[in-house]
């Protein structure tokens, strides 16, 4: 019998790798070696939030000096907290006027303070108006810089070797990533409290419009086209655009996606009559978005097209369809409403809470 | 005896080019009327050939009937207006192209020696940066094509100072004016405040026919077709010029009069092309190149059949820059740099090959 276990050893263990290699990373049975798996991620989540964002080197250190990971593969010490900070993107100063008193945040790029752009313009009057020249940038004495991935190494490299920790990230549309971001900014600015309830209210505000977009049966699901037109160029969303995934987290289905296409691209009106969406939102400044919305309708080339048959042309708040932050929470709240009347009627939704000043 | 000998040797090189204009005239016309109808027939929206067809017999006042509602709109009020832009533009572009190489005696000339690319360029630039491309449809082209003419004045003004007109002047102000306007553009391009402005800005220098209506035809055509037939008038005058100012003005020619409207004509027409399309580079330059090698340097030849052949040049790249990515869209310019540009050399190395080889 014995003799025949010892065979048969071999034979199971290598079914045992088998099976673990087909494993698609969503079995329930933990790896009995990988202690960390034997923690469930939502508990050790909730006994420390910063440990989900993987840019945090060591989540459990909340004192300073402290370190994190910049997109760029370097490792940042932050040696102490930050009082005065610079982001020059219209996204992580909107994030960071969430977790900070306007003063800290010592000076912004000219769109952050254009309202046609930024959900944080009359928050930023005061602050310095700067360009990307590192010494412009030095001048305002900046304690941190926390900004995009595209800001141009060069501007990264002189402005760390004068002592300025400067923290790069992609902001991206996904919503585990926003949540991160928020978390990531409040661990930099060593302000964990705020970060921590912040990052928990954009992340209920969105589950609970997911709570009820998410059970629709997707025959149910309205076909959605965002369309800009900027002088005569007529623009789309489709996938992995900041719209797009707006559309997606409203319930939707975003046409341009089905079409194939990425990001913002041109397109002309003859896409617009094979994509056939229900509904048209148009995510862009006042001036153009109302006669853009006129020409929609009175063109007769798209006539037939079920969104301008119906007239259902809606104007959204660009300011929160477009710059990638918490706010496209609520262009997911602002386009549910559109999409789900009867299952939003009534419903308002509340401006997100500020820190205290 | 000698008399009558000389008279026929000219009745028997004019008839030779009445002939190869005529043949070369009929070969590029059938070119652009195949592949207007090729492009006809291309796009997002699926149309049978049979229903294109019957859309371009009834807009020709043909009864036809076959074709829906919306395949007649797409027909008629998107694809027919863009490819007649097209061609109107690669005509202008392709004509003046010609003409510039001729009055400059040089083949690296182009339309935008000149300076109405970077003019028109500036005055865009402008229209977007202020914002004021959005206040009314044809903002962004009247602004442009004002941009375009200005230089083009400007420029023949510098090279007029002083009572004496010089080529060499009017070359070096050319490259020192759109230097200039080129600062102006990268100014803007620095200090705009606004992303979607700086997009709209890239996306018009990289040239670009999206969106063009007939709105767009009506107001190009007699601009473009009136400095054509100018050009056209004053083709023998070229070259005559082409020999030089004393050989031209011993044949009679008027330089002090054939020149300014010879640019005056070229500038009109690439400073609408330039408004229509933004800036669509290498057709002026590679297509009355091209056309050389086949027919010869002779302007009276030349200047018609670069306008064709511009304009064949401009509906292929449109339609391949309508469809290689549809339903997005590709940038005209981009495209005729990036084929014209490898074809070109091709030309020119098989060309000096054959040359050694002589």
């Amino acid at each position: 019998m014995k003799h025949i276990a010892r065979a048969l050893m071999p034979i199971f263990l290598l079914l045992v790798l088998l099976l673990s290699a087909c494993d698609d990373g969503y079995s329930t049975t933990p790896a009995p070696s990988s202690p960390a798996a034997t923690q469930p991620p939502a508990t050790a989540a909730a006994a420390n939030p910063f440990a989900s964002v993987p840019a945090i080197v060591n989540p459990s250190n909340l004192g300073w000096p402290r370190e994190v990971k910049s997109s760029n593969g370097s490792t940042v010490t932050i040696k102490a907290k930050p009082e005065r900070i610079i982001t020059l993107s219209v996204g992580h100063d909107e994030i960071t006027l969430a977790l900070v008193p306007a003063n800290r945040l010592v000076a912004v790029s000219s769109s952050t303070k254009n309202a046609a752009f930024s959900n944080v313009a009359d928050l930023v009057k005061g602050a310095a108006t700067i360009g990307r020249e590192p010494e412009v940038i030095l001048a305002q004495r900046p304690d941190v810089m926390f900004s995009s991935s595209l800001l141009a190494a060069t501007l990264v490299d002189a402005v760390s070797k004068a002592g300025i920790a400067v923290v790069q990230t992609e902001l991206k549309n996904d919503h585990q990533d926003r949540i991160n971001q928020i978390l990531l900014a409040g661990y930099i600015y060593g302000e964990e409290k705020r970060a921590t309830d912040f990052a928990r209210e954009v992340d209920q505000r969105f589950t609970a419009v997911q709570a009820i977009v998410k059970n629709k049966a997707v025959s149910a699901r309205q076909r959605v086209g965002s369309y800009t037109l900027f002088s005569d160029k007529l623009y789309t969303a489709g996938k992995n655009s900041t719209e797009g995934s707006i559309i997606e987290n409203a319930g939707g289905a975003n046409v341009a996606a089905e079409a194939g296409l990425e990001r913002n691209p041109t397109i002309n009106y003859e896409a617009v009559i094979t994509m056939r969406p229900d509904i048209i939102i148009i995510a862009q400044p006042p001036d153009g978005a109302e006669p853009f919305r006129k020409s929609l309708l009175a063109n007769a080339v798209i006539s037939d097209v079920p969104a301008v048959k119906s007239g259902k042309v809606y104007l959204v708040d660009p300011l929160l369809f477009t710059t990638l932050s918490h706010y496209n929470v609520r262009g997911v709240e602002e386009l549910a409403k559109i999409l789900w009347p009867s299952d939003f009627a009534g419903k308002e939704f509340p401006p997100f809470s500020k820190p205290a000043q | 005896m000698v008399a009558a000998t000389l008279r026929r040797a000219g009745a028997y090189r004019e008839a030779r080019v009445t002939t190869r204009l005529a043949l070369g005239a009929l070969a590029l016309l059938a070119l652009l009327l195949a592949v207007s109808l090729v492009s006809l027939t291309m796009g997002p929206v699926k149309i049978p050939l049979s229903h294109v067809g019957s859309v371009v017999l009834s807009w020709l006042g043909l009864d036809a009937s076959e074709a829906t509602k919306t395949e007649q709109l797409v027909v008629e009020q998107l694809r027919m207006p863009r490819i007649i832009a097209g061609a109107l533009v690669g005509a202008a572009l392709g004509a003046s192209g010609a003409v510039m190489q001729g009055l400059f005696r040089n083949p690296m000339a182009d339309p935008g020696i000149i300076g109405v690319s970077s003019g028109g360029a500036v005055g865009a630039v402008l229209a977007i940066a202020f914002g004021v491309h959005s206040a009314f449809y044809l903002a962004l082209p009247t602004f442009a094509f004002l941009g375009a003419l200005g230089a083009a004045f400007l420029v023949y003004g510098i090279a007029l100072a002083g009572g004496r007109f010089s080529m060499a002047t009017l070359l070096l102000a050319g490259i020192a004016v759109s230097s200039f306007l080129g600062a102006i553009v990268s100014t803007v391009l620095v200090v705009v405040p606004r992303n979607d402005a700086l997009r709209e800005i890239l996306f018009w220098l990289a040239g670009g026919l999206d969106g063009r209506t007939w709105e767009h035809v009506r107001i190009a055509l007699p601009m473009i077709l009136g400095g054509m037939v100018l050009m056209l008038a004053y083709a023998r005058d070229l070259n005559l010029l082409m020999m030089g100012d004393d050989e031209a003005r011993s044949l009679g020619v008027r330089v002090g009069v054939a020149r300014p409207v010879i640019i005056t004509a070229a500038a009109l027409a690439t400073g609408t092309a330039v408004a229509v399309a933004g800036i669509i580079s290498f057709v002026g330059l590679v297509v009355p190149h091209i056309l050389r090698l086949i027919f010869g340097p002779d302007n009276r030849i030349l200047v018609p059949l670069s306008a064709l052949g511009g304009a064949v040049f401009v509906v292929l790249a449109d339609t391949l820059a309508r469809t290689i990515i549809q339903p997005a869209e590709f940038r005209v310019g981009i495209l005729t740099s990036l084929v014209g540009a490898p074809f070109f050399i091709f030309l020119l190395l098989r060309n000096k090959r054959h040359a050694e080889s002589l």
